[in-house]
Formats: C-alpha cells, structure tokens, sequence
C-alpha cells in the first residue's frame, strides 16, 4: 500500500479522537466540526492508500495481517461516517477514532510488502468471502464501541454522581437502538460471509466445513449474535445485557482473527496462505 | 463635548423585591421619565433597562454630580419611593465599570441564576424600546450593540448556559438521556399535590404526550388530570396502569408506595423498557433498592439536588472564563472610546492656540508698522515655533495608550486647563 497516504490517514484518526475527546470534555468551539473535518480527511486518504493498492494488486489488499488491520480500520471508519448523518454521536466519534488509529497504525507499522495468493486460491468467490466477512466484523466493531458507551452511560446514570458527563453521552434509547441496527445489519453479514466461504472451501479445498479453528470460533461467534438478536426480538432483551453480549461477541471475533494470524493455531485460514 | 459613561440603578444584589417592583418603569413611565431626561442640560444619551431583577438608567452625560442626581430623581419620579429613602439600595457606576455592568449583564453574568438565557432578549427589547424613542445616541448605539456581541461570544466560548439549575428541569434532562426525547411519552404521577401538578407541568412542556393521574383522593386526580387531558386512575388500580407509563413521579404523602418487587414484575410487563421513576416525595415513595433493577432509574430530590448544586458549581466555573471575556472587550472597547475623544481633544487644544497666536501676532505686528517684511516672517515663524514646542509634549502624552481611566481623566484634565470645554 502506500505508506505515505496510509500514515497521513493514520495521524488524521489520532487528531480526530483527541478533537472529539476535547469536545465531550467541554463542548465550546469548533472541535466537534474539527474532528468531523480530521476523520473525514483520513478517511479520503486512506481510501486512496486503498485504491492505489487494490490497483497495484488487481486484488483486495488484506493478504497480509498488516494490510487486513489497515482494510478494517478503513471499513469502521467508513461505517462511522455512514452513520454519523443520523446520529448526533460525538463520544462515539472519538472511541471509532482511537480504534481506527490503533489499527491503521499497526497496519502501517506491519507492513511487510503483501503477499502472493497461490494461484489455487484464486476464485471468484475469495474477494466475496474476504469483503462479506470483514464488513460484518467492522459493523461489530461500531457495535462494541456503541455498547462501551452506553454501559458507562449506564454506569453514570444509575451511580447518580457526576452529572457532567451524563449530558455529554448519548441517551440509552439511541445506544441501545443502534446496537440493534448493528446486529440487524452485521449478523446477516456476517452469515453470508461464512456461506460465501464455504463455497469458496468448495472450490478450493474440496469441502465445505473442515472444522478448522478459525471455523469453529467464527461458529461460536456466529451463534452468540444470533442469540442475542432471537432474544431481542423475541423476548426483549436490551439494555445493559445486550450491550455485554456484544462486547462479548465482538471479543471473540478479536480473538479468532488474533488466533489464526499471531498464533501457530493457523490452520489454512489466516492472512498470509502460507499453507 | 467631554462625557461620561453613568449608570444609577437598583437591583437584585442591592434591593429586596418590594423594592424593585415599585421603581419597575412600566411601559407608561418609560415614556415619560426618558424624555425628561434627555430634556436636562448634562444628559446627551440614555437608556431605561427595566427588567425583575433591575431598574437601571444607563446614560452618556456631562461628568459631575449633577447629572447623577438627574438620573436618581428620573429614577423615582411618579413612583411611591423617594430617593432618599432607596438611596441605600441604589448604585452608581462610571466610565469603565459602567460598560462592563452593560457588558456583564448581557452575557447572564449579573444575573441572579447565572447564564440564565432570557436576559439577552430582555436586554435587547429593551435597548430597542430607548433606541425608539431617540434616546439613545451613538455612544449608547455602540455600548450596547457591544454588549450583545459580547453575549454571544460568552455564550459559544464558555459552557455557562449548558447545565440546568433546577430540580424540574434536571429532571428532564436526565429523561432525555434515558429516552432520547420525551415526545410520545407517558407519566404517572402519584399523588395531586402542588408538587405534582409543577411536575406534570414541566413534563408537559417538555413533550410528554399522557399523564395519568394516581391519588388517594380520587376527586382530587380527576381534577389534576382534567387540567392536562389526562386520565385519573384509581388508587387501588395504579399497578395496572403502572406498566403503561414510561416516567413515574412520586409526590404522595405517606412513605412507601412502589417496592421493588412490584417495580421488578413491572419491569418483566413491560419487556425491559426503561422506566425514570423520580421521586419527589419526603417520605420517600420508591424503594430506593429501584435503582439497582435493569433498566429501572430511580432519582429522589436529595439525588435531583445534587445533580443541582454541581451544575450551578459549574456554571459559577464557567462564569470565570466568562468575567475574563468581558474584561477583554472592555479594554477594547475603552480604547475605542478614548480614540473617539483623543483625536477631538487634540485638535481643539490645537485650534485654541492657533487662535492665540494669530490674534497676538496680529496685534502686535500692528503696532509695529514700520517693520520689514523679512522680519515679520521671522516673528511669525517664532511664534509657531513657540507653539509647537509647547504643544508638542501634551499631544504626545494624549496619543499615548494608557491603562484604566488615566486616559479619559488626563482628556478631561486637559480640556479644563485650557478651557476646550462646551463650544466645540
């Protein structure tokens, strides 16, 4: 990718988190609009960090662990802007910031060149399998942040001190309504990417399911969202508990991509098709 | 024209009520008292700012004690009060200390619930209603058109006005942090008292859709619903409403009413949408043990009141950054004023000696008609020589920038020395 673009985006992220940071600490002045102006800066960069690699490659740019980080940051920043039209979310600007610059630094700083998918794994249905499966990871990813937010909203609340920050949060109601929308949208994601992947598997290895790891964690996470949004839906689940689950689903999610890329738990997953 | 900034008033540091409610200009006596005013001699300009908290009479007028006494007597004409009697509620400021009352008082810093927000528009209507009667001149135009500019920049550069200071509206503000709004939303309120009837109120303003009306005394809900379209509910009934409502607000006598068993069963009904239960009772009405069910969230006054203290706290931190605003446009605006009667003063000091000279010269040279030409340029030229190195220092010394009210009382010095005073 290209580095100069990519470190730009990155620092722009920094600078918006820490705007947004001082606007919830002291909402006078302009620093809501400039963290808004920052991300927004960034994320037309980092873009074109994207674009220029995709362009190079003739192939979505996440065939290393460090060009995944970099794709996923994009994608929650992306998804933050989508959103922010309807949402009045300062706080949460700033936690998507932090994290869109956590990733997108450690993308910059792993950085090692990309790699060259074998030949026996290209297919049609890689790029599906690959874009499916990162976007529902990144509307997660807003999720966990919404669902941080709201429980120190929570917190706040129901500890009846410190009243300052209650103003500055969102109100329960949009957080819990968000997170909702979250799943909606991510949990179908999310199941077309692991179906996507199968048929992949099909064409690749020969079957659909292999019960590698990063297939039976990817079950496990599958299952927990599904739950949590069948007890939404049916038995009013919300709130605080809703908000845990999902800090919970998106764990896991953090976990199985961090297993099959640091760990030698690899499998045939795993950014870099060594296998 | 040497002047003064001056200001005489009365209000809520230096009056008690009964006081202010009878110097209060009416619209009636408005008319008339500015007028009068501007009819004496030392008053240029004035403006009346009558409001709950303040009578003032803001004016520009010839500096001395007269014009003072003017503005008392304006002050208390055609009202019951006498000067003497209120003179020790009344206060008097000048020059610098006046703009920045003017100043202070538009961005809510004066106020008696500091960053109170209705006071710009008070203070607006009423600078309109001088302006309108050509009472208020250039100086005044400027003082107070400043002044709302000084508002608004205390306003968007402070967060003085952000924090509620009041039990009704924290209340709602903790609401809106629960439920995002409060349109659509139902209440209950338990009890029919003057503190329910406040809080329906309030929530009704704030967009509640349904209040629904619990007491003892039946009559008495009917007649507090009825006030609201709401609907009574019977005592004994309310648990079967209770899971309709998204607020519940306590105010009835005799301690506990809601346990949190009941609110837990409650909770399960209504499929774990949150419910705000505030609880204005003393005794206490909720079980506090509320609180720690999910989605449940109980405040009681004690937690309202403190939530109260801390945002008037807070406001009195912003206040700080707000005074050190004002200071800034004060220094500002002063230099302007200075400006505006340095440059006057200089010429006049200026065309006084001019006027000197020429007339001395001309009646000497007249005696002396025999003199060559030559030597009467060199007299001419010694004069103006004279003059200018004379001159030279005091104009120095008025151009220069200086602190406080140094600058205009040295202007007023120098008019007086010379005697520039009325004429020009």
């Amino acid at each position: 990718m290209e580095l100069g673009l990519l470190e730009i985006s990155s620092l722009a992220y920094l600078i918006a988190s820490m705007a947004f940071a001082a606007h919830v600490a002291r909402p006078v002045g302009r620093w809501g609009a400039f963290g808004a102006g920052a991300l927004g800066i960034g994320f037309v960069l980092h873009t074109g960090g994207i674009l220029a690699r995709l362009y190079e490659l003739g192939l979505l740019p996440v065939t290393t662990f460090g060009e995944g980080l970099s794709f996923f940051s994009w994608l929650i920043v992306g998804i933050f802007i989508g959103i922010s039209g309807r949402y009045r979310l300062t706080v949460l600007g700033a936690v998507v910031s932090a994290l869109a610059f956590g990733l997108s630094l450690a993308g910059v700083m792993l950085y090692d060149g990309g790699a060259v998918v074998p030949a026996a794994l290209r297919s049609p249905w890689l790029p599906v399998h690959v874009t499916l499966a990162f976007l529902g990871n990144a509307v997660f990813a807003v999720a966990f942040a919404v669902s941080v937010v709201y429980l120190v909203q929570e917190n706040l609340l129901k500890s009846r001190r410190r009243s300052w920050m209650i103003t500055r949060l969102p109100s329960l109601e949009q957080l819990d309504r968000l997170n909702y929308s979250c799943l909606a949208w991510g949990f179908p994601l999310l199941t077309l990417g692991m179906l996507s992947g199968g048929i992949w598997a099909v064409n690749a290895w020969g079957r659909f399911w292999s019960w590698e790891p990063r297939e039976v964690l990817s079950l496990l996470t599958w299952s927990i969202y599904g739950g949590l949004l069948l007890y939404r839906l049916t038995s009013g689940l919300r709130g605080r508990r809703a908000a845990s689950l999902t800090i919970i689903g998106f764990s896991l999610v953090v976990v199985s991509y961090l297993s099959v890329n640091l760990l030698p738990l690899a499998g045939k997953h795993g950014g870099t098709f060594g296998s | 024209m040497a002047t003064e900034l001056l200001i005489v008033g009365l209000n809520h540091h230096t009056a008690p009520v009964e006081v202010r409610e009878k110097a209060a200009l009416a619209n009636g006596r408005l008319d008339s008292v500015l007028p009068r005013l501007l009819g004496l001699p030392g008053i240029h300009e004035a403006v009346a700012l009558s409001t709950c908290n303040r009578v003032e009479l803001v004016a520009c007028c010839e500096p001395g004690e007269e014009s003072a006494v003017a503005l008392r007597t304006g002050l208390f004409d055609s009202t019951e009060l006498t000067a003497d009697l209120c003179g020790k509620h009344l206060f008097e400021l000048h020059g610098r200390e006046a703009v920045r009352h003017v100043f202070r008082v538009a961005s809510s810093l004066d106020s008696m619930v500091v960053g109170e927000p209705q006071i710009l528009g008070q203070l607006k209507e009423q600078f309109a209603l001088s302006a309108d009667a050509d009472a208020a001149g250039p100086i005044l135009h400027r003082v107070f058109h400043k002044s709302f500019a000084v508002a608004k920049r205390v306003r968007t550069e402070t967060d003085i006005a952000s924090r509620s200071v009041s039990v009704a509206s924290v209340a709602v503000d903790l609401a809106q942090r629960i439920f995002e709004t409060l349109e659509g939303a139902s209440v209950m309120i338990v009890g029919a008292g003057e503190i329910a009837e406040a809080a329906a109120q309030h929530l009704v303003s704030a967009g509640v859709a349904r209040v629904m009306v619990a007491n003892r005394t039946y009559e008495n809900a009917v007649e507090l619903a009825r006030g609201f379209n709401g609907t009574p509910v019977p005592f004994e009934r309310m648990h079967s409403y209770l899971p309709l409502a998204d607020l519940v607000v306590g105010s009835s006598g005799g301690g506990e009413i809601l346990s949190a068993d009941a609110v837990d069963a409650l909770m399960k009904e209504r499929r774990n949408k949150p419910v705000f239960f505030i609880d204005l009772a003393v005794p206490r009405n909720f079980d506090p043990a509320i609180n720690s069910i999910d989605n449940a969230y109980l405040y009681d006054v004690d937690d309202l009141s403190t939530v109260v203290q801390d945002n008037v706290g807070e406001r009195k931190r912003e206040a700080v950054s707000g005074e050190a605003i004002v200071e800034e446009e004060v220094d500002r605006f002063w230099q302007w004023l200075e400006q505006l009667e340095v440059v006057p003063t200089i010429v006049a000091l200026r065309d006084h000696a001019e006027t000197v000279r020429a007339e001395e010269l001309t009646k000497t040279l007249a005696r002396m008609p025999d003199l060559p030409d030559k030597d009467r340029e060199r007299i001419d030229q010694m004069t103006r020589a004279i003059v200018n190195k004379l001159l030279h220092e005091p104009t120095r010394s008025l151009k220069q920038d200086r602190p406080e009210k140094e600058g205009l009382a040295l202007i007023s010095s120098v008019r007086e020395l010379f005697g520039l005073g009325k004429k020009s």
